[in-house]
Parts: structure tokens; sequence; C-alpha cells
């Protein structure tokens, strides 16, 4: 009978050894500590300082450079036509103020109640919806297009960081406000379809505003666009 | 006994470490909910010895049995949306503080008596 006791008690405790070492490695490897993430939450913050002020001083200095374009261009008729490529080229590329007809396009979280057992996730803006009126937009001809004011360029990306938007590295909530300058009866007829996006993010209750306009001012690019990899192919060689 | 219980839950513990047992992180609750069980039959095992009640099959079928149905009970409530782990966290809980009171009375008991 004693030696019973013995046997049960080492099994019980052996099994509760193992429980417990188990969970508390499990415990150790998953999460970040509170300290951790005051730590990385404190260097963040100091990181977006610094970037203000870099973005401070790139509009300094591209002011600079239009002034020096703009006494360059005076000086002779070649300089004069180089300016005017320089223009239409920045236009292309999204480093210019534009303006026109478009639609504005606000989308906002749904304000339905989620019914208990459904996914919240599926009344949140995701980044998949945006990106599919962008492409919609883009298919109806739209000509530029900005979310939350962040000019959409050819290297711009849409992406969910957490609750929150990535639009050219700079982080946004709801609600986003589109722009995009284009013919806006087609725009809106293209956003408007049926089975298109409208209605789709409709059924999750999805809060989409298209706001036709004769004049919309959309910002230009304000970051950098710098090729550290792709280099130009020059005919004939490389071959 | 009390030497028996400590070197035995501190050879689990190694094994514990040594071994590569992964359980997804989604399952902690459950294990901790388990563990928190466990704890209780150990500690109830230890008052019944002393009062000297012990039972094998009841403290075996309990140790593994609270374990099942801690476990069990975390999962049906995750399923259900209803945290039911809360009544196993409180019951055992509650038991936990209950035998180590009792255990405790006896001990002192034991040794005024000397």
């Amino acid at each position: 009978m004693k030696k019973n006791i013995y046997i049960s008690m080492i099994l019980v405790s052996l099994v509760l050894g193992i429980m417990l070492s188990t969970q508390f490695k499990i415990v150790k490897k998953s999460g970040v500590t509170v300290q951790r993430a005051e730590e990385l939450a404190a260097q963040l913050k100091q990181l977006q300082n610094e970037k203000d002020a870099l973005l401070k001083q790139i509009n300094e200095l591209e002011t600079k450079i239009n002034t020096y374009e703009e006494a360059a261009s005076k000086s002779s008729v070649i300089t004069q036509a180089l300016k005017s490529d320089v223009e239409k080229y920045k236009q292309l590329a999204g480093l210019t103020d534009v303006q026109g007809p478009g639609v504005i396009v606000t989308i906002n979280d749904s304000k339905q109640a989620v019914p208990p057992g459904q996914d919240p996730n599926l009344f949140l803006v995701h980044d998949e919806d945006l990106l599919r009126v962008v492409n919609e937009l883009r298919a109806a001809g739209a000509e530029a297009i900005s979310l939350n004011d962040q000019r959409l360029i050819a290297t711009s990306e849409i992406r969910c960081v957490g609750p929150t938007v990535n639009v050219n590295s700079v982080r946004f909530a709801a609600p986003y406000v589109i722009k995009a300058i284009g013919d806006p009866d087609t725009l809106e007829a293209a956003l408007k379809l049926k089975g298109g996006v409208v209605d789709t993010l409709a059924t999750w209750g999805i809060e989409v505003n298209i706001k036709k306009s004769d004049k919309i001012i959309i910002k230009k690019y304000d970051g950098v666009i710098k090729f550290r990899y792709a280099k130009p192919l020059i005919e004939g060689e490389n071959k | 006994m009390a030497y028996i219980i400590t070197i035995s839950l501190l050879i689990g513990i190694i094994i514990g470490f040594l071994l590569p047992i992964n359980i997804p992180s989604t399952y902690v609750s459950y294990l901790s909910v388990a563990i928190l069980a466990a704890l209780d039959s150990v500690f109830g095992g230890i008052r019944a010895s002393f009062e000297e009640k012990f039972d094998n099959l009841i403290f075996l079928s309990g140790f593994f049995g609270n374990i099942i149905l801690a476990g069990g009970l975390a999962y049906i409530g995750d399923v259900l949306g209803v945290p039911i782990y809360l009544a196993a966290v409180f019951v055992f809980g509650s038991r936990l503080f209950s035998n180590f009171a009792y255990i405790r009375r006896y001990m002192i008991d034991k040794m005024r008596r000397k």
C-alpha cells in the first residue's frame, strides 16, 4: 500500500514537472515583453521624428532645385526644351501636383454591430479592399490617384500593418480618402458596377462614399525614388 | 514523502526542458488550466496522505481526469465563446488554497506535538 502511494506520487510529480517546464518554455518563447515593446516604441518614435526632419529637408532642397532649373531654362532654347521634358516626365512619374476633374472616394469601417460568432475583421477596411478600389479606378482610366494624400506611383504599396494600412511607408487608419483624376462619370460607374467593389463592400456594411468633383488637386509623391538594383539596359549591350 | 515529490518534480522539469515538446501557442491556455488541475490533485493527494485516507485509484483517476476535464472545458469554452476555464481556475484555485491550509495546519500540529 505504502509503496503504491510513492509510485503514483512519483508518476504524478513527473507529469506535472514536464507540463510545468513545457508551459514555461512556451510562455518564455512566445510574446514580446512589455519592456521590449516600450523600447521599440521609443525607437520608432525617434526614427519618425528623424524621418519628418529629413522630409522637410527634401522639400527645401527640391524648391532649390526648382529655382535653379527655372534660372537655367531661361538661359537658352536647349535648356528650355530640357526643362519642359523634365516637367513632362515628372508629371508621368507623379512628382508634380496635378489637378483636374475626378472622384473622391471615402471608405470607412463598418458601423454595424458585429454579430456574435462573426469575424469582426470582415467589417473593417483591409488593404485588399483598397487595392481593389484603386485597381478599378486604374482600369477606368484614372490618371492620378492618391490615398489619404499619398500619391500612388509605380512603387507605391498598399499593405495592412496591424490595424493600419501602409501607403508609401506612411501609416493610415480608417477613414481612407482616395482621390482620382479622370473622367468622373466613368470612374464612378466603374466603382458602382453591379457585383463590383462597392457592392461587395456594402455587404459588410463598409461605408463607401463617392463624390464627383470638377476640380481635384492631387499632391505629388514626396518620397525619394531611387533605383538601387535596376539598371537601364542599353541596346546592343549585355546580350 | 516531501523529498520524493520534490525530486521527481525536479526530474520532470528537467525532462520537460530536454524533450523537444512543442505545443502551438493557441493551446497554451488549455495547458495552463491543466497544470492548475494537476497541482490541485497533487495537493489533494498530500492532504489525503496526511489524513491517511489516501487511495491510489482515486488519486490517479483524479489527477488525469481533472487535467482532461479542465483542458476540455477550456477548449469547449473557447468554441462556445464563454470563458468556462474561469470556472476551472476558480474551483482549482480555491481548493488549492484550502488544501494548502490543511497541510500547513497538520504539519504545525505535528511539530508542536514533538
